[in-house]
């Protein structure tokens, strides 16, 4: 995007294109028609078309049976072992078998360099807008704001818990690195009857946050 | 972490996508580029077309055959594009009369079917004879066999029969085959013209741009037949489910088979005009052009060459026009507009059997029929054309309506599919007309042959609205994304 508008500058615009609609595709969901992906991304509707034919060619995407709307095909997973580092695979990847295992709002959030970052919240439970804005007053989300709380508490407590409203709230375990310092948090968000027995609820996910310390705090 | 990370981890479920395609039992993903090519590179027959075809023109339009080539050819680059529309979209055996029912309907889709049965039923009948009667010209010509209906006949029965045993074996030694007997015939076929024109004269040379245009009628009728020398670069998207890479692989294949097979026939054509003039041979309705060329430019050899290489062309035209018309029937088997048995493929094979039951008798019945009614073999051919080229092009013109209805009703419509879309519907019409104008004024058993087709489509066309109405409104089914194809399938 040179404002020269060399032809040099053309293709990668066009590579750009084609992962912001596969990007879209993967945000909206299977069944996403051409034209909706054209008004998501601002794109022209002709070049939209051309993009969405050019990437169902090469199998980055499929059309689904309705011949409209558009799902992720069987070649994305090439993208995978190049876009994709393995540290963010393989954390998206424990993440989501938690997701899967566990009755809970699962959210990731980063502590590096003493700021609370959100780095991965469960889309299938989504935050308050306040949670999620820049800088993050996580305090105002029951599902997470045990995240808050993560920080303050002391170097050996493996995870807080925090009934913010009455009937829900949150459970967060923390991630630390060899030295005690607090790298992550993982919030749980639960009904308040399942904070009743946090041990119980921490030892669903000892392992996982296990594993999560191994691949956060690696190299 | 984006969206698209997240999904290659954790993949979506996808609702309506299955396990299974209504169009399984035909092998899927599994057939190359260079065989999805052999497909309407042979459907096409480009040797064999450009070595007759320029004759059969020449009836019509007199001595502008150029100016009725780049017409159809410019007319068929429009339906390529309608086409196109369809096959960068969905796979489908029944290809045209399948998009034609996902743009406009299944009436319009049945319509299509007839026309598209038609075109490939008859020239899979042209090529058949063709094929007998230019190995009987060989044979004739280094003194073997007596030329007879009788032999003709013999050789039509003996080559449906290797086109049943081929066809029934998977299309892929076949294809194969077909394009190399073509890329050869074609270079041979290069080589005689090269030759022919480096000793024609200037006067010659300038000839075929000398002739001005015909009146409008002959230009049209001209350009109807010259459409048939094209037809067939579409059956590339009959082998959607069974190509690799289908999306890919059928419009490249469209594109790339038009592109050369024009050139070639320009070439060819200009060539013959020249000759004729420089030797003084008669162009029109002439079935051993090529070979009275290559005698004129005193290199008969290469005219024996050529006649063995327009036999197998032929050949070739009737295994992919029956590759084609076999899908299509299996297709209509599959939506139970036809009975379920044609829609049954050999299990161990995946080829369609119950349908290639059905179309090869069909298709060697009917020029019997012809020849044993007196007609010489080169006149039976220019029938089964006729009959053929009315059934494309009404198959053309509906895809050409229902590409931009097609596209409507998904919302990808652009103007320039409307318009282009548009452009060719309307002139395929007005060629369309006249064409069945020449036709009936010159070739009443053709144009009688139509209208047999015509009563036959119409009450089969009421049979299954009121008997088959299930299978009615099934049409329209195609070979669907299945989860492998889907990202976390497995």
């Amino acid at each position: 995007m040179s404002p020269g508008g060399d032809a040099g500058g053309r293709q990668p615009h066009a590579v750009r294109s084609a992962l912001s609609v596969l990007e879209e595709v993967a945000r909206a969901g299977p069944g996403i028609t051409a034209k909706q992906i054209s008004a998501a991304l601002g794109l022209p509707r002709a070049t939209t078309y051309r993009l969405v034919n050019l990437l169902v060619q090469d199998e980055y995407l499929v059309r689904l049976p309705d011949l409209s709307g558009f799902a992720l095909g069987h070649r994305v997973t090439l993208l995978a072992s190049n876009a994709v580092p393995d540290r963010e695979r393989e954390t998206a990847e424990i993440l989501a078998g938690m997701r899967a295992r566990i009755r809970a709002g699962v959210h990731l959030a980063s502590f590096r360099h003493g700021h609370l970052e959100l780095v991965d919240v469960d889309p299938d439970f989504p935050l308050t807008a306040a949670a999620l804005a820049e800088p993050p007053e996580i305090g105002a989300d029951p599902g997470a704001a045990a995240l808050g709380l993560l920080r303050a508490a002391g170097a050996v407590e493996r995870y807080v818990v925090c009934a913010a409203q009455p009937g829900y709230g949150s459970l967060a375990a923390a991630v630390r690195d060899d030295a005690g310092v607090l790298v992550a948090g993982v919030a749980l968000a639960v009904p308040a009857p399942r904070l009743e027995d946090p041990a119980g609820l921490f030892a669903l996910i000892h392992d996982d946050v296990e594993r999560l310390r191994a691949v956060l705090t690696r190299g | 972490m984006s969206a698209l990370d997240r999904a290659i981890v954790d993949p979506p479920r996808v609702a309506g996508v299955g396990e299974r395609s209504p169009m399984a039992g035909l092998e899927r993903r599994t057939v190359g580029f260079v065989d999805v090519l052999a497909q309407s590179v042979g459907a096409t027959a480009p040797a064999a077309a450009a070595a007759t075809l320029p004759a059969l023109i020449a009836v019509r339009s007199g001595h502008s055959l150029l100016v009725c080539l780049v017409l159809a050819w410019v007319l068929v680059a429009g339906v390529g594009g309608a086409v196109g529309q369809f096959t960068r979209r969905m796979a489908a055996p029944g290809s045209l009369y399948t998009f034609v029912t996902k743009g406009i309907g299944p009436s319009a889709g049945f319509v299509t079917a007839a026309g598209q049965a038609v075109g490939y039923a008859f020239v899979a009948m042209f090529g058949l004879v063709g094929a007998a009667l230019s190995v009987q010209t060989f044979l004739a010509s280094v003194g073997a066999a007596a030329s007879s209906a009788a032999v003709t006949g013999l050789g039509v029965v003996a080559l449906g029969a290797v086109c049943f045993v081929v066809l029934r074996r998977g299309i892929r030694i076949s294809a194969r085959v077909t394009l190399v007997v073509e890329v050869v015939s074609v270079a041979l076929l290069l080589v005689l013209l090269v030759t022919v024109l480096s000793r024609a004269g200037a006067e010659a040379l300038a000839a075929p741009f000398r002739a001005g245009l015909p009146g409008p009628d002959g230009l049209v009728a001209g350009t109807a037949v010259a459409i048939t020398a094209f037809v067939g670069f579409e059956t590339a998207a009959s082998l959607g489910r069974e190509a690799e890479r289908p999306f890919l692989t059928v419009p490249r294949t469209m594109r790339w088979t038009l592109i050369v097979v024009g050139f070639a026939y320009l070439l060819s054509a200009y060539t013959q005009e020249a000759g004729g003039v420089s030797f003084g041979l008669q162009l029109a309705d002439n079935d051993v052009a090529l070979s009275a060329l290559s005698d004129g430019a005193g290199v008969p050899l290469l005219g024996r060459l050529l006649d063995l290489g327009q036999a197998t062309s032929f050949l070739a035209c009737a295994i992919a026009s029956l590759t084609a018309l076999a899908r299509v029937v299996f297709s209509l088997g599959r939506e139970g507009v036809l009975p379920r048995a044609v829609g049954f493929t050999d299990p161990l094979r995946s080829t369609p059997l119950g349908a290639l039951a059905v179309v090869v008798p069909v298709t060697v019945a009917l020029p019997l029929v012809l020849l044993a009614g007196g007609l010489s073999p080169w006149r039976a051919m220019s029938v089964l054309i006729a009959v053929s080229a009315v059934g494309y092009i009404v198959a053309y013109v509906l895809v050409a309506v229902a590409a931009p209805a097609f596209l409507h009703r998904i919302g990808e419509l652009t103007r320039s599919a409307l318009w282009g879309c548009g452009a060719v519907a309307v002139a395929l019409t007005g060629v369309l007309g006249v064409y069945l104008a020449v036709v009936g004024g010159t070739d009443p058993l053709a144009l009688s042959l139509v209208g047999v087709v015509v009563l036959g489509g119409g009450s089969g066309y009421l049979y299954v609205r009121m008997r088959q109405p299930e299978g009615f409104a099934r049409m329209g089914l195609f070979d669907e994304p299945i989860s492998d194809d889907l990202l976390g399938g497995r």
